[in-house]
């Protein structure tokens, strides 16, 4: 089983954390920086098991990460996974996020979290893994976005409508609109 | 294709900004107390807000938690949430629940009922939504909601494959919060067959489900196996592009096939010839594949096949039954040990390490010995060195253990920290344990100390205490050793504290060479005193006032440190106490008293070695015994072995009672002998009390020698040891052998000339059932040629609180010295059980007594007089030496009791015959009390060699 899906940057700094078993909400951040602690100080070429903090459940568990340019993955798991499996699904992960995001980079996980809480949770439910077919992941995410888009045509539009009001950067807006033509005036009967 | 990029929350994305823009921790806090000031204004503000604007404020709700931040409001706007008909909106509301609110909130019930209408929706992606929630929160309240809708869901015809896959899963998570609650009587079948579905996805999902159903109650879903099977071999053989999408750089669904190969390790190997032919197939299959070229050059190619492969191999050590895939492992992961990629090296060392438990492996392993000796010496990574020393400690045997131990020593040096204690541990036991010649044992243990005295914990040195107590062999040589080892400049304080109890007791085996006179030793001690911490000290005024007693030419200089200051003042009232109190013991007492209370220290009970209690409580599951051949899923409730042989003079001591407590003193509920002749002296120890007028309460004195302090900590209690009770029936056919608690396995027997019968009785202690119920008797090594033993099958299902019987039959064939082993299987509560008992049959059992005149006992006694016809023992008494009840003894263990032939009445003469298959063999026995010195000596003499040996041994336990 799955105990934990931990996503931080090279500084330690929380960008995904979910977790499948309850852990109080200080647990969770000190469970994070001890995380962070024993992946950090490996070099990039030693193996990507090591045994979990004390925190998680210690020798029980193990760490198993991945080191991508800014951010490491690291999925928290007890025996019955297999290390090898796992190091693949992390994979499978990155790629989903990569072709979601076109190039996926730490400011998307940064600013889209919600969408990366969905991206995991078509992959990993309860702690188990659900699916591991990128193809058909992707067709999920994509059948939600467009389930959004729609909603936001309809209904969104009041809430597009306030947030157009609240821009702040009217001058530069204002450059850019492009005055209508006004009608007519020989069409107009009075 | 950008999927999920879109227009975003602008909101949202500036209070993430301005976070990201905080040049200080207390800028980014005042930020954050804002937006929370903000949100709850809004929240809480008469505007009703729309969908779009609870959905940005859960999301800032949740970027804040993310940074570490409580959220203590917000939790009923993100239910309100849940309501909406909108898709995004109650997506988010469910992200929030899911990732904010625990199971114990009072807005459960709330959510309870949006998940209720929402799984019922015909709309699939919401129905999927509220199983995520079921799955991400799985508390007891969802399982009674909804343990009728999920398994509806799962084995129903319309539900389309996302549903069903998320429904298996959300199965699984309610399974494990409340498996009582999960019944899916009528639909197992239907939930196995879940197996043969078309879509993969939903195939992997169940797989998981089904290895949790089948761990609960492995009988029922036994169906599983031969489908398991079927699928396994589908895929194998599949070529990668009949899966498409489901293969995954060039391998075949690599997820689902470890998940069937984990499924299929909750069963014995397949009883189907046919599925078994076919699962060797498979395991072939993979194990051949391993050897192809790789059809890609990317990592996650040879990881996912790798992957397969890991989980294939740990299927063969599960099954343990085909020698030659066995070996195949074996040398595909010799393969790997040496592999560029460090993963790989690392998943092969933990895998050999289950394969050292195999006996049809264990020596294919041990071929790679060197290769994994240099991995601990050049890996990189302290987590695969750590496995390398796994590895070593499981690979370890009588043959190879001088070197292992000395590599380990030689790492020791330069080994992390973080794995130090853990190696200084399992150096101690293999030493122990594999001990042909005692010297060494006590060489490496001093050694240890000499490397890493810093994480020698209490239990080593107490142990190397115990065992050159309990062997006479050994003494002189320790005794040697620790003078030069104190002889070092700078010497660890464990180091002194062996030093010290050790000279203490043993200090005169060298004191005949001068370069070790007594002096010398009492000044070589003395001048680490003032170095050592209080604790150390109180156990160095023992030796000294030991001293006096082994060297009373020396008696004046002690006295002198004893009254000195430093000592009879100590701040430290231990220190004080001791040095007042040995002081007057030496001046008031005769010497005769002196000897008696400071007299060597009785052997030390046999018994488990704390160390490996140490090591399992510090490493479950890691710190198998070395020696116990696929006890890989012996859970650590078993009955460990005995240390072996530890101890060949100590008198056997019953421990039920006084196992916990720790006796590096020997003080156990049964008083040993030595404490026996002390306690009659109470009335002049008394005396030396009132003289001292301290008051002293004479139960906390440390008159018995040696460090007290020691027994209050010595050993940790150790509960999962039970007490080897062989013992106990070497005079004895019926009694209950062993008790746990979940089983009493009682025996009862009867012997007539070389056969016999012996019942066996198991009793399930627990409300559980047991299944699966198997006993079988073993007969390690020489054992099956001299023995031979036929059990009838036991009932497989041991019913809660009832008893099941099964009969024995016995024949000697010919003399043997060790007991066959009982070996019992069984799952309780779908976890399974691993138990080996020793059981009761020794060669004593068929011995027969002999009547004959003291003429005949006389001229047979003489002519068995070659060396190895005889064998002799002089031991110490258990008391009370009571004439009556050694009579008893030597009937019940098989002998005549022949009156008049000694001319002594107090000794004993007993005569018997042993039967076997093959020949009969004629026993004399002489037994001599001493009550005086409360010792026996024991002299048995037989027609075949060897034999005197074994029954000595046996009849010495039980005086």
């Amino acid at each position: 089983m799955i105990k934990a899906v931990l996503v931080f940057n090279n500084h330690g700094k929380p960008r995904v954390s979910k977790f499948y078993q309850h852990f109080p909400e200080d647990t969770q951040q000190q469970i994070i920086r001890e995380t962070f602690h024993l992946v950090s100080k490996r070099d990039d070429n030693v193996c990507n098991f090591l045994e979990g903090g004390t925190l998680i459940g210690g020798s029980d568990y193990r760490l198993i990460y991945r080191h991508y340019a800014t951010l490491y993955f690291v999925f928290c798991v007890d025996s019955s996974e297999s290390e090898l499996g796992i190091l693949d699904l992390i994979q499978v992960f990155v790629e989903t996020l990569d072709k979601c995001f076109e190039n996926v980079c730490e400011l998307d996980l940064i600013f889209h979290v919600d969408k990366v809480h969905y991206i995991l949770q078509e992959m990993v439910m309860g702690g188990m893994v659900l699916e591991t077919n990128m193809t058909e992941i992707l067709t999920r995410i994509e059948e939600q976005s467009k389930i959004e888009k729609s909603e936001a045509g309809i209904a969104g539009a009041p809430g597009r409508a306030i947030s157009a009001v609240k821009e702040m950067n009217l001058p530069q807006k204002i450059k850019d609109i492009k005055l209508p033509d006004l009608p007519s005036i020989g069409s107009l009967k009075f | 294709m950008p999927a999920v990029k879109g227009d975003g929350m602008r909101g949202l994305a500036v209070f993430i900004s301005d976070i990201r823009n905080c040049k200080s921790r207390e800028a980014e806090i005042k930020r954050i107390n804002k937006e929370l000031a903000n949100i709850r204004s809004k929240f809480k503000g008469d505007k009703t807000l729309d969908g779009y604007q609870k959905k940005k404020y859960v999301c800032k709700l949740l970027f804040i938690f993310l940074l570490g931040h409580d959220i203590d409001f917000g939790h009923m706007e993100a239910v309100n949430l849940l309501s909406s008909n909108k898709y995004t909106e109650k997506q988010i509301g469910y992200l929030f629940i899911s990732v904010l609110v625990s199971a114990s909130s009072d807005l459960m019930k709330l959510v309870v009922q949006s998940i209720k209408n929402d799984i019922v929706s015909r709309n699939p992606v919401h129905v999927c939504l509220a199983l995520q929630c079921i799955a991400n929160i799985g508390s007891r309240d969802m399982a009674e909601a909804f343990n009728r809708d999920i398994p509806k869901l799962l084995v129903s015809g319309d539900t389309i494959d996302s549903v069903k896959q998320s429904a298996a899963l959300c199965l699984l998570r309610l399974l494990r919060t409340a498996p009582d609650l999960i019944q899916l009587g009528e639909w197992a079948s239907r939930v196995i067959h879940l197996l043969n579905d078309q879509h993969m996805g939903v195939v992997t999902a169940a797989a998981s489900l089904i290895e949790a159903l089948v761990k609960r109650s492995p009988e029922e879903y036994k169906g599983c196996v031969s489908l398991a099977v079927s699928r396994l071999s589908r895929i194998v053989t599949s070529s990668y592009t009949d899966l498409q999408d489901y293969t995954y750089y060039f391998v075949p669904a690599p997820w689902l096939s470890v998940k069937l190969l984990r499924l299929l390790q909750n069963y014995p190997p397949p009883e189907d010839p046919a599925v078994r032919t076919r699962l060797t197939e498979c395991l072939e299959t993979i194990l051949n594949k391993a050897q192809e070229p790789p059809k890609s050059k990317k990592v996650q190619h040879s990881n996912a096949k790798n992957a397969v492969l890991f989980e294939a191999i740990n299927l063969i050590i599960h099954m343990d039954s085909d020698p030659n895939l066995l070996v195949r492992a074996c040398n595909q992961l010799g393969q790997f040990l040496s592999h560029r990629e460090t993963n790989l090296r690392y998943l092969a060392l933990e895998s050999m390490c289950l394969l050292a438990t195999s006996e049809f492996s264990h020596e294919a392993v041990k071929k790679h010995q060197e290769t994994v000796i240099n991995a601990l010496k050049t890996e990189r990574d302290v987590s695969v060195r750590q496995r390398a020393v796994d590895l070593l400690y499981a690979m370890c045997d009588r043959t190879n253990a001088e070197d292992i131990v000395a590599e380990m020593l030689t790492y020791l040096e330069t080994a992390d920290y973080s794995i130090r204690e853990e190696m200084v541990l399992k150096v101690a036991i293999l030493a122990e344990k594999y001990a042909v010649d005692y010297t060494w044992y006590v060489d490496t243990i001093l050694n240890l100390i000499r490397l890493a005295g810093d994480y020698v914990s209490e239990e080593v040195w107490y142990r190397v205490i115990q065992i050159v107590i309990n062997r006479d062999d050994v003494q002189g040589y320790a005794a040697k050793t620790v003078f030069e080892a104190l002889q070092a400049p700078a010497c660890h304080e464990n180091m002194v504290k062996v030093g010290g109890y050790i000279l203490g007791e043993f200090g005169n085996l060298i004191a005949g060479d001068h370069r070790s006179s007594p002096i010398v030793q009492f000044q070589l001690l003395h001048s680490k005193y003032h170095l050592c911490i209080p604790s150390t000290r109180g156990l160095l005024l023992s030796t000294y006032v030991k001293f006096i007693n082994l060297f009373p030419e020396i008696k004046a200089q002690i006295q002198e440190i004893l009254r000195n200051d430093n000592n009879i003042r100590n701040p430290d009232v231990e220190i004080q106490q001791r040095a007042i109190e040995y002081l007057q013991l030496t001046s008031v007492t005769s010497t005769d008293v002196l000897a008696t209370v400071l007299e060597e220290m009785p052997p030390f009970p046999e018994r488990e070695s704390s160390i490996l209690a140490k090591l399992k409580k510090k490493k479950p599951g890691a710190a198998e015994d070395p020696d116990a051949a696929g006890g890989k899923s012996s859970p650590p409730t078993v009955a460990s072995k005995p240390m072996p042989e530890i101890s060949v003079n100590a008198s056997y001591q019953p421990q039920g009672a006084s196992g916990g407590s720790a006796d590096l003193l020997g003080l156990s509920s049964s008083a040993p002998p030595a404490a026996a002749p002390a306690s009659n002296d109470t009335g002049c120890l008394v005396d030396v009390f009132d003289m001292l007028g301290t008051g002293a309460s004479p139960t906390s004195n440390g008159l018995t020698a040696a460090a007290d302090e020691n027994y209050k900590s010595a050993t940790t209690p150790d509960l999962e040891a039970g007490p080897d009770k062989i013992h106990e029936f070497v005079c004895r056919n019926n009694g209950v052998i062993f008790e746990n608690d979940l089983l009493q396995i009682g025996i009862k027997s009867e012997y007539k000339q070389n056969l016999g019968r012996v019942g066996m009785f198991y009793g399930n202690k627990t409300s559980v059932p047991f299944s699966n119920f198997t006993a079988e008797v073993s007969l390690p090594g020489e054992l099956s040629s001299q023995l031979m033993a036929q059990a009838k099958p036991v009932d497989s299902q041991v019913e809660a609180g009832a008893q099941k019987q099964q009969l024995v039959n016995i024949e000697c064939v010919t003399d043997f010295t060790v007991p066959p082993v009982l070996v019992i299987n069984f799952l309780y509560n779908g976890a399974q059980q691993h138990m080996t008992v020793k059981m009761p049959v020794m060669v004593n059992k068929f011995l027969e007594p002999a009547e004959m005149d003291a003429a005949t006992f006389f001229q047979r006694w003489k002519n068995l007089s070659a060396p190895a016809q005889e064998c002799q023992k002089i031991f110490k008494a258990k008391p009370p030496m009571d004439g009556e009840q050694t009579k008893s003894k030597l009937l019940c263990f098989g002998l005549s009791i022949l009156e008049d032939v000694d001319p002594n009445p107090e000794n004993f003469v007993s005569a018997g015959v042993l039967h076997t298959r093959n020949q009969q063999i004629g026993v004399l026995l002489r037994l001599e009390p001493n009550s005086q010195a409360q010792m026996y000596r024991l002299t048995i003499r037989a027609s075949k060699d060897a034999i005197s040996t074994t029954l000595c041994e046996l009849l010495e336990s039980q005086f």
